[in-house]
């Protein structure tokens, strides 16, 4: 009866770390279309005060997130980011260099990110930082833009497709 | 002689289309989203026409140079629907939040824009997609 016990408790055990376990990693996976109803009045439109994609295609493994954005007639950019938190360079259009890190804290993936690229004003350096949180189906992005020492942060929600 | 008339007319029509079509271009085809920039200058001289007000702004770059930026903002309408009016701009000095222009010029379409001085900011909230 003991021994029956004992091997029920670690079971409970063992089945309870692996639901906290899946609770601390969500998985970001799928093809997120923005939904501006419900997205801050300033994500999109003529003049976003920070720019969001349209459309997020993310793939994601035990180690890796893969994240591909795009906007309506703007260049696609896309980065495979390590969620060790390591630096990795992000795919941009030509004449935009960026580097960024992600990794997954408890139930969001924060990815911080810095852009620089050449304008008639000189060098710009922009850095973003995203938080990204799952409700079902739904994902929200708070980002945040620092340029010139000035920040700003705006909301977005996405709808899985 | 009638038709010569009309079809001049046609051609004026078209012409002046053309024009009012050309002035309201999308954000996206004119401007690069993945391209922010804040500028701080001072104004030197206004465009204050419909669709969008012109604000044009010297910036002076981290060499010393003095460039001459043209910032597109929203319509006369809107930004007096929040209080400002044409003579606020007169040799101020400005901070702009906005976008540049892809094709590599000192053009920029402003999101948002504050007066220094007057410590106002005022939001482009033309969301015409």
């Amino acid at each position: 009866m003991t021994r029956v016990m004992i091997v029920l408790s670690v079971a409970l055990a063992l089945g309870g770390h692996a639901v906290s376990l899946a609770q601390a990693r969500p998985d970001f996976s799928g093809t997120w279309r923005l939904n501006v109803g419900k997205s801050g009045p300033n994500v999109a439109g003529n003049t976003p005060n920070i720019p969001f994609p349209s459309q997020i295609v993310v793939k994601q493994t035990p180690t890796d997130i893969s994240v591909e954005s795009t906007s309506v007639r703007q260049q696609p950019i896309a980065a495979v980011y390590k969620l060790d938190g390591s630096k990795v360079t992000v795919q941009t259009p030509a004449g935009i260099t960026e580097t960024g890190e992600a990794k997954l804290d408890g139930a969001n993936l924060l990815i911080n990110s810095r852009r620089s690229f050449s304008s008639p004003a000189g060098d710009v350096v922009v850095e973003f930082k995203e938080v990204w949180s799952l409700t079902g189906n739904v994902l929200t992005i708070q980002k945040t833009r620092t340029q010139s020492g000035d920040s700003s942060t705006e909301k977005a929600v996405y709808d899985k497709l | 002689m009638r038709i010569t008339l009309a079809f001049a007319a046609v051609s004026l029509g078209i012409v002046l289309t053309a024009a009012t079509v050309d002035a309201h271009h999308s954000f996206s085809a004119t401007y690069d989203g993945n391209k922010p920039i804040t500028l701080r200058g001072t104004i030197v001289k206004l465009g204050w026409q419909n669709p969008h007000a012109h604000i044009y702004v010297d910036v002076k770059n981290a060499d010393g140079k003095v460039v001459t930026w043209e910032v597109e903002s929203a319509g006369p309408a809107t930004l007096m629907k929040q209080g400002l009016r044409k003579e606020d701009f007169v040799g101020a000095e400005v901070i702009i939040k906005g976008f540049l222009a892809k094709d590599g010029t000192p053009t920029v379409n402003a999101s948002s824009f504050t007066l220094v001085e007057a410590k106002k900011e005022f939001v482009n909230d033309d969301k015409t997609p």
